[in-house]
């Protein structure tokens, strides 16, 4: 990679030598899984009371750094020290005795125990006494310090919302009182409000001389918040930057390379069809949804926006089935719908990404064709080898659509990357005369070149007569490839947008509940 | 971000990689010809090179175990193990297990005996199968409506079934085996030449029809989904607790039938009869490449399981160490071989 | 009555209701077994008022104490996620290495032997799970059978040198009415609650059941508080062993075998999740007393004794399925109605 230098965020060719008086030192790291290789020689460095920012699209690498920072995961080679100490057993202890806190994506909360009992107990002795009480009493007083007096101390963590949760895996990492705070996708689940209390903190923590490393892909958030940075792309690092001196376009074109793949492709016009809705619902009810109403027309790509946690997972799964719901008119293919079940959605023409592709949407264990075959056995059929063969052709089509990397049918689906493994999931639903596909955020921590495979696959089923449900963390999906959004809040839908009312900014707007229209019915 | 789902048994942590890569294709790095071949072949053929190991090294430290009766002994009693141990590799390999076994066996194989008196032999053994099927069906449908653990269930259910068996039956008067069950578990026949008992053949045949079910019908392999992946089973539109309630069904049944083959070949029914199929059963399957967790498994690798064992108990009476002896190298061998597999895994 | 005088009332028994200690109890399932003995007890003595004379008393404690503290042991291993199919086999063994003990060393030094040779055991399985990451089921399988032949090798008969006077310190009477071996059970079960609910270990325990890397993200020491279950567990159950071979005079090497399976029916009764994290002892012991006392309620009842094995099976089937079931009626009778 050449040194190009584009304003005052810098491309990098080789890492500059960190000064003496640099709090982390990461050089050189690496991290392999297998044949995949997730970090591929990141350095960087942080000073004291620094803000420094880690970003890069999803899947770029970002998170598994933070992780052998944290010490969650040993680096297969390379160098950390943090204060002069060494980071490179994988123990979460001993980075936690070195002074290295993290708040982690994943939230490392126990939840069976109690608020109090997650934010009294960590780097204890187990030899110590414990009193429910005296734990109570010292989360309260972390609580109150940090300004989150709504939380109950006593509550157990599983009954928390989602937001709640990520206040207190980020109390208990800066209750940890640590030189160096690691928050990764600190407020993935935070509404401004929240986002707005996380800078307080930061910049309580900063002014006494703690480094933050802040992980994330909002840049919005970086242009408040960091006070340097470093882009990582697919494992690299693709530049770095530091506050003031870099532009959005900058960044992104850092992230996403030089082909400015960012470029997404456009939906084709809405095909005129006189068929029935693919999907049509008056006042979906579940655990979680309010009284959802939707419509999707046969072609159609629906976007499903809003902050996570707001009803979007239980509208996908209450829409397939897969958790008990309600509504007073439901049809999926102009067939009615009354108890519905996974199995019974796959009959009438539904499919399925689900959110978790590792523990929801395939068997690792088993391989790739048989992964693709999942929902086609049936139990008086021919399955295993005689079952691939006759569907060899269908298989091949699949892979070859989806550009799927793979050794062929019968490889392990546990040994693709990331991206191939989405594309299994995605793919067993193609060429089996499906009429609405909900997408549980497909493209999240995928690589580039996967990601865009998938849209244009996801056009391609649009274009084929296929209704696309998608659900999408990321604005700029939504606003590009969709036909039309809604937006949830609060398990209800707070606007509808399409044409030229469909913006990042409308949006994000509705998404925190401060949208002009309020709708219940569509 | 955690899901907001039904709960998982286990939830990802930090701990854990986002990106973990492969184990079956990543290139071998191992080096040697030995080591190659052995990752060439099917994990259920493990088990039968090392009964022929153990059967090798039998006949080094006694040479008259290098027979063809030795051997032929040895097998039977494996396939009898075997034949009680198939239902329990389906109820392993979808992830659950089936404790049940021991008194099944000792219900149906009573059942049998009480209904040849009205029924016939071949009403009897009808009869037994379906009260085995019965009791399969119950066992999984409690686990997959009322969500009971395997463990639970079929503990409960082989007490529940222990009571029933000691009310019902008087055994003083169930001493008649009929020539057709002799003739189909204990008689010499002529197999190639060779005489072998019965149950042997038999064995065999059904050990490669149930293969044929696990690898080649998509029940079996949606089995084998339900095991490695219940969630992405359910997701993908498959009927898991259909397809886990004919999984015990046929767990029951397999453990009837050997109830029935087992008081045929010993001639003899008791209470108690089934008690040492119980972890017997879980062994086998275990020696034979299954893994506990769910997903993967073989009838053919069970039988394999078996005969290790088997050979083991021979090597164990000829050198007269004593059934207690044999009981500490079973457990040895379960030990070995869970910890290679879960190494393997790790790979 | 006026409104005024039964509103507090009704506040105060909602009070308890949510109590700290009482949530706690309701959260870790212990509701279903605490009334299902309070029942059964009931159904207990109205059948048989003898129940409450100081003999049979004696007779019923000496009966449940045994399985009440081997339940407590595979409670244990259950709370971090695991079964334990060799906690049979360490119960005998440790009875056996206690009553071969006691033919030659003075009472102290027997009992540890048998503690000794039960934490063996539990180390043992421990370091296989913990820090091997090995199954549990599986590797207690597997050390079942050895722990097992280990005890039929210590001892192939019953036999052994327990003393009546050893019976009358762990079979006989505190006070009247009061069997000592309730007595012992009640120490060690406070002993244990005070380490689960009292102590940092105790804690940590509980959060391994219930998500392993989320303690150790927390800088805890997750393997270790693993292996500490399994040790806590086996000298929970080697106590039992002691207890049985005090209350029956004997050491026999298959003493322990009907302990696995009622074991597991009794944590299952008490309502713990076996997938770990949640389970309570009071609760455990209750179900312990009650599985533990089918046997002879039927006995006094003059039913058959064979259907304590048909009875115990269906309450166990019963009391955790019926929730599920009532939820299942309930979630269709409101659909219904909407």
């Amino acid at each position: 990679m050449e040194s190009q230098s584009t304003g005052g965020a810098t491309a990098i060719a080789v890492a500059p030598p960190a000064p003496p008086e640099a709090l982390l030192v990461a050089r050189n790291l690496t991290k392999h899984y297998g044949a995949v290789t997730a970090v591929d020689d990141v350095s960087f460095y942080c000073l004291p009371g620094e803000v420094h920012a880690l970003v890069g699209e999803n899947g770029a690498g970002k998170s598994t750094v933070a992780k052998m920072l944290a010490g969650a995961v040993a680096p297969t080679s390379g160098l950390i020290t943090a204060g002069g100490v060494t980071l490179d057993t994988g123990r979460i202890r001993d980075a936690r005795l070195a002074g290295v806190a993290c708040a982690f994506q994943e939230l490392a909360l126990v939840q069976d125990w109690t608020v109090a009992e997650n934010l009294a107990l960590p780097d204890g002795s187990p030899l110590r006494g414990f009193s429910q009480r005296g734990a109570a009493k010292a989360a309260e007083a972390l609580l109150s310090g940090l300004d989150l007096t709504h939380i109950d101390p006593r509550a157990q963590v599983e009954t928390l919302t989602l937001a709640d949760r990520q206040l207190v895996e980020i109390a208990r990492a800066i209750g940890a009182k640590p030189k160096l705070l690691i928050l990764d996708e600190a407020s993935s689940a935070l509404a401004p409000p929240g986002v707005a209390w996380l800078f307080t903190r930061i910049r309580e923590l900063t002014a006494i001389g703690t480094s933050v490393i802040y992980v994330s892909h909002r840049l919005g958030e970086l242009a408040e918040i960091a006070d340097r940075g470093t882009v990582l792309r697919d494992g690299r690092v693709a530049g770095e930057f530091h506050r003031g001196s870099w532009t959005e376009n900058q960044l992104i074109s850092m992230m996403a390379g030089r082909e400015a793949s960012r470029a997404f492709p456009a939906a084709p016009p809405l095909p005129v069809s006189d068929r029935a809705p693919v999907l049509e619902v008056e006042n979906l009810v579940a655990e979680g949804l309010n009284g959802v109403s939707l419509s999707i027309k046969p072609g159609e790509i629906l976007g499903i926006g809003g902050l996570q946690g707001h009803g979007q997972a239980e509208l996908l799964r209450a829409l397939y089935g897969a958790i008990p719901a309600s509504a007073d008119g439901w049809s999926i293919d102009g067939r009615a719908v009354k108890r519905l079940t996974p199995a019974r959605a796959v009959r009438l023409g539904a499919g399925y990404v689900p959110e978790d592709r590792k523990r929801e949407g395939l068997a690792l264990e088993m391989g790739v064709g048989e992964n693709l075959l999942a929902p086609w056995f049936r139990p008086a059929q021919l399955g295993g080898a005689p079952r691939l063969a006759s569907e060899k052709n269908w298989m091949s089509g699949v892979l070859g659509s989806l550009s799927v990397r793979t050794r062929g049918p019968l490889e392990a689906a546990g040994a693709l990357s990331g991206g191939n493994q989405q594309k299994l999931v995605f793919g067993r639903w193609l060429d089996r005369d499906r009429r609405l596909i909900l997408l549980h955020d497909p493209t999240r921590g995928i690589d580039v070149r996967a990601k865009q495979e998938l849209y244009r696959a996801i056009i391609d089923l649009s274009a084929s007569g296929v209704g696309v449900l998608w659900f999408s963390t990321e604005v700029e999906e939504l606003v590009h490839v969709c036909h039309r959004v809604v937006v949830l809040y609060q398990g209800k839908v707070a606007d509808e947008l399409d044409g030229d009312r469909l913006t990042a900014e409308a949006v994000v707007g509705a998404a925190v509940g401060s949208a002009s229209k309020h709708k219940g019915l569509s | 971000m955690t899901t907001t789902s039904s709960t998982p048994a286990t939830r990802q942590g930090p701990g854990e990689s986002s990106t973990a890569g492969g184990t079956e294709t990543g290139a071998p790095r191992r080096r040697g010809s030995v080591s190659r071949i052995l990752n060439r072949m099917p994990r259920s053929a493990w088990p039968l090179l090392v009964f022929v190991l153990l059967f090798v090294i039998g006949g080094l430290i006694r040479p008259n175990l290098l027979s063809l009766d030795s051997l032929i002994g040895t097998a039977t009693f494996a396939m009898i193990l075997a034949i009680a141990s198939f239902g329990q590799t389906a109820a392993v390999i979808q992830g659950g297990i089936d404790l049940s076994v021991p008194n099944t066996i000792a219900f149906s194989a009573l059942s049998y005996l009480t209904l040849i008196g009205p029924l016939g032999p071949v009403g009897g053994f009808i009869g037994a199968l379906l009260a085995g099927t019965l009791i399969g069906v119950v066992n999984g449908t409690i686990v997959a409506k009322l969500g009971l653990t395997p463990i639970v269930t079929t503990i409960a259910m082989n007490g529940l079934l222990f009571g029933v068996v000691l009310l019902t039956f008087k055994n003083s008067e169930l001493t008649v085996i009929p020539q057709f069950l002799t003739d189909i578990t204990a008689t010499k026949i002529d197999v190639f030449g060779l005489r072998v008992a019965a149950v042997l053949p038999l064995g065999l045949a059904l050990m490669l029809l149930l293969q044929f079910v696990l690898s080649y019908t998509g029940w079996g392999r949606s089995l084998f989904l339900v095991g490695s992946a219940p969630e992405t089973a359910k997701l993908a539109g498959q009927p898991v607790d259909r397809i886990r309630i004919a999984g015990y069904a046929l767990s029951s049944l397999l453990a009837a039938f050997s109830g029935i083959v087992i008081v045929g070949f010993y001639a003899q029914a008791s209470a108690t009869m089934g008690s040492e199929y119980l972890l017997g059963s879980v062994a086998a399957v275990l020696v034979g490449g299954a893994s506990i967790a769910g997903g993967r498994g073989s009838m053919i690798g069970t039988l394999g399981g078996a005969l290790v064992l088997g050979q083991v108990a021979t090597l164990v009476a000829v050198a007269n160490l004593g059934s207690n002896i044999q009981q500490l190298i079973y457990g040895v061998i379960v030990l070995i071989v869970i910890a290679l597999y879960a190494k393997r895994g790790r790979d | 009555m006026t409104t005024a005088t039964v509103r507090p009332r009704q506040a105060g028994a909602l009070r308890l209701w949510n109590a700290p200690g009482i949530t706690r109890l309701r959260r870790e399932g212990a509701v279903a077994p605490i009334t299902a003995f309070v029942a059964f007890f009931l159904v207990y003595v109205i059948i048989n008022p003898g129940l409450l004379t100081r003999f049979q008393l004696q007779t019923a404690g000496n009966l449940v104490v045994p399985l009440a503290l081997a339940a407590l042991g595979q409670l244990i291993i259950v709370l971090v996620g695991g079964i334990d199919i060799s906690i049979g086999a360490i119960m005998s063994l440790a009875n056996v290495v206690f009553a071969t003990a006691m033919v030659s060393l003075p009472v102290p030094l027997a009992i540890l032997a048998g503690i000794a040779a039960g934490l063996a055991c539990g180390l043992f399985n421990g370091y296989l799970v913990a820090y091997l990451r090995l199954p549990a089921i599986a590797v207690t399988l597997a050390s079942a059978f050895i722990i097992g032949s280990i005890s039929r090798e210590v001892m192939d008969r019953p036999g052994g040198g327990i003393t009546p006077e050893f019976y009358l310190a762990t079979s006989g009477e505190l006070l009247p009415f009061i069997p000592i071996s309730l007595f012992w059970l009640a120490v060690i079960a406070t002993g244990l609650w005070f380490v689960l609910q009292r102590t940092a270990l105790g804690r940590h325990i509980y959060g391994v059941g219930s998500n392993m890397d989320s303690v150790s993200a927390a800088g805890l020491n997750a393997r270790g508080a693993q292996l500490a279950a399994f040790a806590l567990s086996s000298v929970i159950v080697s106590f039992g062993a002691i207890m049985l071979a005090g209350s029956t005079i004997t050491g026999d090497p298959r003493s322990g075998d009907p302990y696995l399976l009622s074991s597991i029916a009794a944590v299952a009764l008490a309502g713990a999740s076996f997938t770990g994290g949640r389970g309570s002892i009071i609760g455990t012991i209750l179900a312990a007393c009650t599985l533990g006392l089918v046997g002879s309620l039927l006995f006094f009842a003059g039913i058959n004794s064979y259907w304590q094995y048909v009875i115990s099976a269906l309450i166990v089937i019963s009391v955790v399925g019926i929730p599920v079931i009532w939820k299942k009626i309930y979630l269709a009778l409101r659909k219904a109605n909407s």
